[in-house]
């Protein structure tokens, strides 16, 4: 450890000040925007109004909505995926493992847009769909709430599957071997021992895909339209064509409180389950 | 046993199926005969490729984007090093605030920092829209570098420079010729992971776009929107292979996973 703090500032300020010109200070600004009272002073109405309005209540609810159900799919089948992968044998595990981090690297443009051949009028699901006498005229899929959900869980699963495949290589080899000697069924093998013990797995997964779909702009944008909206189109458009800064505004405050409340409950949610397993080691 | 056998294969061939199926859909819809994006491809070309490379628009935001991903990235490690290095080895009064202020670009959703930027920079100092860009993606590379850095200046030894300092190097000389060419790896893999994830920005770059600066990806949401052809399914698949390789490359040579 070096000691000169003049010389440390010097390396460290430049940085800190380029993010908080270019980043911090517009942003605190925009946010302040939306509690500006017209004639001056300050008052909380853009968010009465845009809470009363039953059109953006019915776009905040499906923010949530969809990002909960993807977040909790993408955990199930996570798990699965995750489980299957470190039980293969490690030639294969990185292999398996490079295929699902691939899509990562790949731009979300491209990825959203391999939906709209899949799930489109003419796309493969109504072919098949047809071909199979399941529906007479194509559906619609795109531009509705289950194409968002799909495009949302291809985009994030990759994030859920690579935080569980290192919570479940952390885990003590003999647990689950132990459990099911001692007696338990899978399902409480899952319950009580797999899923405490990779709990902080989850959580950081869960985090990354819960914020990952409240921010997305991408996925909604095309899979959506511009009738099916989430928080990121909703305050796009609220832009380019209201011209309305001041929703967006509160727009922009709602997703970043929700980006923290996510990230507080769930380290709740971590550190509450990390007491109940230490009881439950004391009482045994 | 038996079902135990048969699960790890099907989940694992589901799994990849969805993750990596509509990207083969695109690749093959790319080298279709036909107007419009359809799968099936009906019949084999190569016209929807060439035709990218003739799009004037795409031409332009493709260069945008490449000179974004390498200038912001290299704005990024040029601030980013220093504070790295300040962070790991100095005792710094308010370390924790100003690696907050640091890495706070990645907390905050991208679209709400491209509005900010252009109602409360470009529109009061009349700020072009190129320099906006250049400043935003800086802004977003940054946590990227400063993380990527910190992690492999963790993993040096300080004491071989503390000895180069006392055998008489400056600290600077001590920094360039001792710290440097081993954080090599480190700092590629930032500027890897730097440019990769300024390539593939939408919501930072979709408010500040004026007349012919865009960026490539806000481009091709623009262009879909207007035309239904296989030439977005193509140029996504160059892109996609442009980007695996240079993923590839870089695990290949650079142990790129060790610091990421």
């Amino acid at each position: 450890m070096f000691q000169n703090r003049a010389e440390a500032l010097a390396l460290a300020l430049p940085a800190a000040l380029f993010a908080a010109a270019v980043f911090i200070v517009p942003v605190v600004i925009l946010l302040s925007d939306g509690f500006r009272a017209p004639g001056g002073g300050w008052t909380i109405s853009a968010y009465t109004d845009f809470f009363s309005s039953s059109l953006n209540q019915a776009v905040f609810l499906r923010t949530l909505k969809l990002g909960a159900l993807v977040t909790i799919v993408a955990a199930v089948i996570g798990y699965a995926a995750a489980f299957a992968i470190v039980s293969l044998e490690p030639g294969a595990k990185g292999k398996v493992t490079g295929l699902i981090v691939l899509p990562l690297m790949i731009s979300p443009v491209a990825r959203t847009y391999a939906w709209i051949v899949i799930l489109g009028r003419t796309g493969i699901v109504n072919q098949a769909f047809q071909a199979l006498g399941i529906s007479e005229a194509p559906l619609r899929i795109l531009f509705s709430e289950t194409a968002i959900f799909i495009g949302l869980l291809q985009l994030f699963l990759p994030l859920m599957i690579i935080s569980l495949i290192s919570a479940l290589e952390n885990m003590p080899k003999d647990a689950i071997p132990a459990a099911r000697v001692l007696g338990a069924n899978w399902f409480q093998v899952f319950w009580k021992v797999i899923l405490p013990l990779t709990k902080e797995g989850v959580v950081i997964g869960g985090t990354l895909v819960f914020t990952g779909c409240l921010t997305a702009y991408i996925t909604p944008a095309i899979l959506g339209g511009s009738k099916v909206l989430m928080l990121e189109t909703l305050l796009y458009q609220q832009v380019s064509v209201s011209n309305n800064f001041v929703a967006a505004s509160v727009i922009a405050l709602i997703l970043i409180v929700m980006s923290f409340a996510a990230n507080i409950l769930l380290k709740r949610v971590a550190t509450a389950r990390n007491k109940t397993t230490r009881n439950t080691k004391g009482t045994a | 046993m038996m079902a135990r056998n048969l699960f790890i294969p099907i989940t694992l061939g589901l799994v990849i199926a969805f993750l990596i199926g509509p990207f083969l859909i695109i690749v093959a819809a790319s080298f279709s005969a036909g107007e419009t994006l359809a799968f099936p491809p009906q019949g084999f070309s190569l016209r929807w490729i060439a035709k990218v490379f003739t799009v004037e628009s795409f031409r332009d935001s493709f260069f945008m984007s490449l000179f974004l991903a390498i200038g912001g990235t290299l704005a990024a490690l040029i601030l980013g090093i220093p504070a790295s290095y300040a962070l790991s080895r100095y005792k710094l009064p308010g370390a924790e605030t100003i690696r907050t202020i640091v890495s706070a670009p990645i907390i905050v959703p991208g679209i709400i920092v491209g509005l900010s930027l252009l109602r409360y920079i470009v529109v009061p100092f009349q700020v072009g829209i190129t320099l906006a860009l250049f400043l935003a993606h800086t802004a977003l590379i940054l946590p990227y570098a400063v993380r990527v850095v910190s992690a492999s200046l963790g993993n040096l030894r300080s004491d071989i420079e503390e000895a180069a300092v006392l055998l008489g190097s400056s600290r600077l000389g001590a920094f360039f010729r001792v710290v440097l060419p081993n954080i090599r790896g480190g700092i590629m893999s930032a500027f890897i992971l730097g440019f990769v994830t300024s390539f593939n920005q939408v919501p930072v770059s979709l408010f500040l776009s004026g007349p012919g600066v865009r960026t490539l990806p806000v481009d091709m949401i623009a262009y879909m929107e207007i035309v239904f052809d296989p030439s977005v399914a193509a140029l996504s698949a160059l892109l996609a292979f442009m980007s695996i390789g240079i993923v590839f490359i870089a695990e290949r040579f650079l142990g790129f996973s060790r610091y990421v």
